[in-house]
């Protein structure tokens, strides 16, 4: 195939980035209007917090694995994928305004009121007068305390937008001048960026998500993070592709070699690998069956999360594995769309699954062992936080819809694909076999 | 030979570097490899490494005999301290067993075609590593003589073994990898053993080789049905790869033990074996281009490829360490805390620095393109990762050496026989790998050749390709 270098540089967002920003802006203040409004009428305060806060963890995982996607594209010096990252780097963008979206949540926790969200934030569990005393806890105080915790967040907030900056800004100026030199520096600064990814996006989900439940712990949890906000990403990606080429963009440049390079990923990573690691962590747990390990898994198979954990297990893994292991699905673009589309739900019913399940702390408080515990649940009803609110879905379509305004926006600017990249013919007709 | 040699050490991004050097042709790469094993008499240096290993393979079978007549009494290990030496070594030895199926499967799925020149060797050095670790736990049972008992044969005596420990699944996973890697190796020879068949001097050479090729004509056909095969245990084996060192890791990590119990185990224990089965690859690598002269095959840039993919291991390997260190702190766990504490500070402190600095440090150097491409350096850096990924599962393992009942405190030392063990299993491993490369071809001919310019039809030019896809291998 022969694609012409004219045809490559009109493929544009174009009339549809305005509208885009227009639709996703309206979404989002709809949604993020209501969301501040139940919460305010409705007093459910608390719950708009974590519905909030599994919103922002869903679109700050799709974020992250795209700038994790697009370092490695650098780093391995990747061929056919060129045409695919200036999507990847344009999703990566949103960690720069997530900075702000998370600013609510810290600026609570810096006002003393963060023992909504965070148990460790209530400061009389530190005060051994108190009757909410927590020994195990005040030995981790000093990693807990309302600016260290803030100063933690800037600083993966300020790694992930200088990340995301360079990769976008390379990208871009290399789209006029097609300077070979772009792709040098962006292979240059990579790996060095993907060393500070690791670290701050383990240290972040323990920050924001592990530290819900503050005495509870695994090494896994970040490398948990990290497959899921793969599943996440790719699965963006392959619903993105296929929309964009439904309206008539990216038509010879993207192909099936592509969907089904994209599809291997989503399958490899979103599914196979985030299933070797969620069963890992959690036939390690079950085994030992140590009691400050199990709590976390109890919890999450008691009530409602019982059907929500079966729902992971068939809906994340089982299904999906039999249907993509097969090349034709991967190749029918639609049908590896409406795959991923599902995938991305089911990403979010992960994320749902990490933020919301809880032990009400005076139940936990009352039972000297896990069965008395289990046995008090059951008694009292307790929900365990299985409730879901209206206020999951406003927040989900708030910040959803902020993602997709400012994405659209960023790629209203340049071309859809990195035009001046000296690796495009390699892409555009790269075949799998 | 024409004057300019090309150079494949360029960063240019519009261009893929070619992975064969010097104008080699088809005809040139099959003589040139041949000749390993078809030159009547190996270099003098293949002869004194050969006596050397022969000799520890030998002091490792005597002493395999002395362990039988004795007991494992003569071993290190105590209560304890159980396990010892012999799970060191295991460990040690199943983890360099990964990186010959990870080069192969997992670089052929991601279509790495520098894969081409390292397969081969890699795959072999799996198979001798899975023997020299599989030897480990097998003397380790003390009744050596009702071994079998480890499989699940029905007996009158209704004899069952534990499906629920971890020990158990290490038999079905060791034995399940040992057979589709032994597979994948020799599928993926077959072309190029009909080659050593077609181009044999001698009858003997003809008969052997004739037999192993399996009657391998080159046809359509055949190609058909060995590409897809090949494909087929290359899917296959990727999962292995992973399985086989996350169960190794569940030995361990299953436990309710400080130190033993952590939940990034298992790709942690995956990450660890490819680092060392690199830096074991690389150990190899650099001595045989220079013994059989195939640094037009073996370039410096899949050198240099070989050490990145051992910096991020190495890094991963580090990341890990960091956060068992950073949860036994978080957690609050007294005996977790205790356990780490006494790692880095106790009476085997020592080795828990050795490891830090070979596995962690070391390989930092590789940030660096100057070392990434220096020999010396190099070597030195896969001499420190293979010592390292030695004394990561040792500090592991004695960690128990102060459990929870402080009366049973020791200090675990080895005995001659365990230290001479080790090396005999060193001598055993080296002596394989030499008689591989002495007598099967040593890189996968067909698979070079596939990759060199000469196979891509757009090479004379005479098409109107795309820029920059010319001469290079795409």
């Amino acid at each position: 195939m022969s694609v012409g270098a004219s045809t490559v540089r009109e493929d544009r967002l174009g009339a549809l980035a305005p509208r885009l920003f227009l639709g996703g802006g309206i979404l989002g203040v709809a949604g993020l209007g209501s969301s501040v409004l139940i919460g305010a009428v409705g007093g459910a305060w608390d719950r708009l917090l974590f519905s909030y806060l599994a919103a922002f963890i869903f679109v700050l995982t799709v974020s992250l694995g795209a700038l994790w996607f697009t370092l490695v594209q650098h780093m391995t010096r990747a061929g056919w994928s060129v045409v695919l990252r200036r999507l990847s780097e344009a999703i990566a963008t949103n960690l720069t305004w997530l900075g702000v979206a998370f600013a609510p949540i810290a600026i609570l926790v810096m006002l003393g009121k963060g023992e909504l969200l965070y148990h460790w934030a209530d400061t009389s569990v530190y005060d051994a007068g108190s009757e909410h005393f927590d020994e195990v806890l005040t030995k981790k105080h000093v990693f807990f305390t309302p600016t260290f915790w803030t100063i933690r967040a800037v600083f993966y907030f300020a790694v992930w937008g200088a990340a995301t900056r360079m990769l976008f800004g390379q990208s871009v100026a290399q789209d006029a001048s097609g300077d070979v030199s772009h792709t040098h520096r962006m292979q240059r600064y990579s790996p060095l960026f993907m060393v500070l990814y690791a670290l701050t996006q383990t240290l972040a989900v323990v920050d924001w998500v592990m530290s819900l439940e503050p005495l509870w712990f695994s090494t896994m949890y970040g490398v948990y993070f990290f497959a899921a906000s793969l599943c996440g990403f790719f699965s963006v990606l392959c619903v993105s592709l296929w929309l964009l080429q439904r309206s008539g963009r990216m038509q010879d440049v993207v192909t099936r070699e592509h969907y089904q390079d994209a599809g291997k990923l989503l399958f490899g990573f979103g599914i196979v690998f985030w299933a070797y690691i969620a069963f890992s962590q959690y036939m390690l747990i079950w085994y030992a069956n140590i009691p400050e390990e199990t709590g976390w898994y109890i919890t999450r198979q008691l009530g409602g999360w019982r059907m929500v954990s079966a729902l992971l297990l068939f809906g994340h893994f089982c299904v999906p594995f039999v249907l993509l292991i097969s090349k034709h699905t991967k190749r029918a673009k639609g049908v590896l769309a409406v795959i991923a589309g599902w995938m991305l739900f089911m990403h979010y019913i992960d994320v749902y699954w990490l933020v919301m399940p809880r032990i009400p702390a005076d139940l936990l408080a009352q039972s000297e062992t896990y069965r008395q515990l289990i046995d008090s649940i059951q008694e009292s009803g307790n929900d365990l936080g299985f409730h879901p609110h209206v206020l999951d879905l406003t927040c989900l379509v708030g910040l959803g819809g902020v993602a997709i305004a400012l994405t659209a926006r960023r790629l209203g600017g340049c071309a859809l694909i990195p035009i001046g990249d000296p690796r495009l013919s390699e892409s555009i007709t790269f075949e799998n076999m | 030979m024409e004057a300019t040699p090309i150079d494949n050490t360029f960063e240019d991004p519009g261009q893929r570097a070619p992975l064969v050097l010097n104008h080699n042709d088809f005809t040139s790469v099959t003589t040139d490899i041949c000749r390993a094993s078809e030159s009547p008499r190996p270099p003098r240096a293949w002869y004194i490494a050969f006596a050397i290993s022969a000799a520890l393979a030998s002091l490792f079978f005597l002493l395999i005999f002395y362990l039988f007549i004795t007991g494992v009494g003569i071993w290190g290990n105590h209560s304890p301290t159980m396990w010892g030496f012999p799970i060191v070594n295991f460990v040690f030895w199943i983890g360099i067993g990964h990186a010959g199926t990870l080069i192969s499967a997992i670089l052929f799925l991601f279509r790495q075609k520098w894969r081409t020149a390292i397969n081969r060797f890699a795959e072999a050095m799996t198979i001798f590593a899975v023997v020299c670790a599989g030897t480990f736990p097998v003397i380790h049972v003390g009744r050596v003589w009702v071994v079998y008992w480890l499989f699940p044969i029905p007996n009158q005596m209704e004899l069952w073994p534990q499906f629920r420990s971890p020990l158990l699944w290490d038999v079905f996973a060791v034995s399940t990898y040992f057979t589709v890697s032994l597979l994948f190796w020799y599928v993926g020879m077959i072309p190029d053993l009909a080659t050593f068949r077609d181009r044999a001097a001698t009858k003997t050479r003809a008969i052997i080789y004739g037999l192993l090729a399996l009657g391998w004509t080159g046809s359509n056909r055949h190609w058909h049905r060995y590409e897809r095969a090949y494909l087929l245990l290359a899917a296959l084996a990727t999962p292995l790869v992973l399985s086989v060192h996350s169960v190794v890791s569940f030995d361990f990590a299953v436990a309710q033990l400080p130190g033993w119990h952590s939940t990034i185990f298992p790709p942690y224990f995956v990450a660890g074996a490819i680092f060392g089965g690199f830096a074991m690859v690389v150990t190899l690598a650099v001595p045989s281009r220079q013994l059989w002269g195939l640094k037009d095959f073996i370039t410096m840039r899949h050198l240099e490829n070989m050490n990145k993919i051992i910096l991020l291991t190495g890094s991963i390997v580090g990341y890990a360490y960091v956060s068992e260190f950073f949860i036994a702190w978080y957690s609050g766990a007294t005996y977790e805390g205790f356990a780490f504490i006494n790692r880095a500070f106790g009476q085997h402190a020592w080795a828990y620095w050795l490891m830090l600095f070979c596995n962690v440090v070391a390989p930092q150097l590789f940030w660096f393109k100057r070392f990434r491409r220096s020999i010396p350096v190099m070597y030195f850096v896969v001499m420190c990762v293979n010592v390292g990924m030695w004394f990561e599962r040792f500090v592991i393992v004695i960690s128990l050496e102060q459990d929870f009942l402080p009366s049973s405190w020791g200090y675990f030392a080895p005995t001659w026989v365990d230290l001479m063990m080790l090396v005999g299993s060193m001598g055993l491993f080296l002596m394989l790998f030499l008689l591989f490369i002495r007598y099967l071809p040593v890189i996968a001919m067909a698979e070079l050749k596939a990759v060199m310019p000469q196979a891509d039809p757009h090479t004379s030019g005479e098409h109107d390709t795309p820029a920059g896809q010319n001469r290079e291998v795409v």
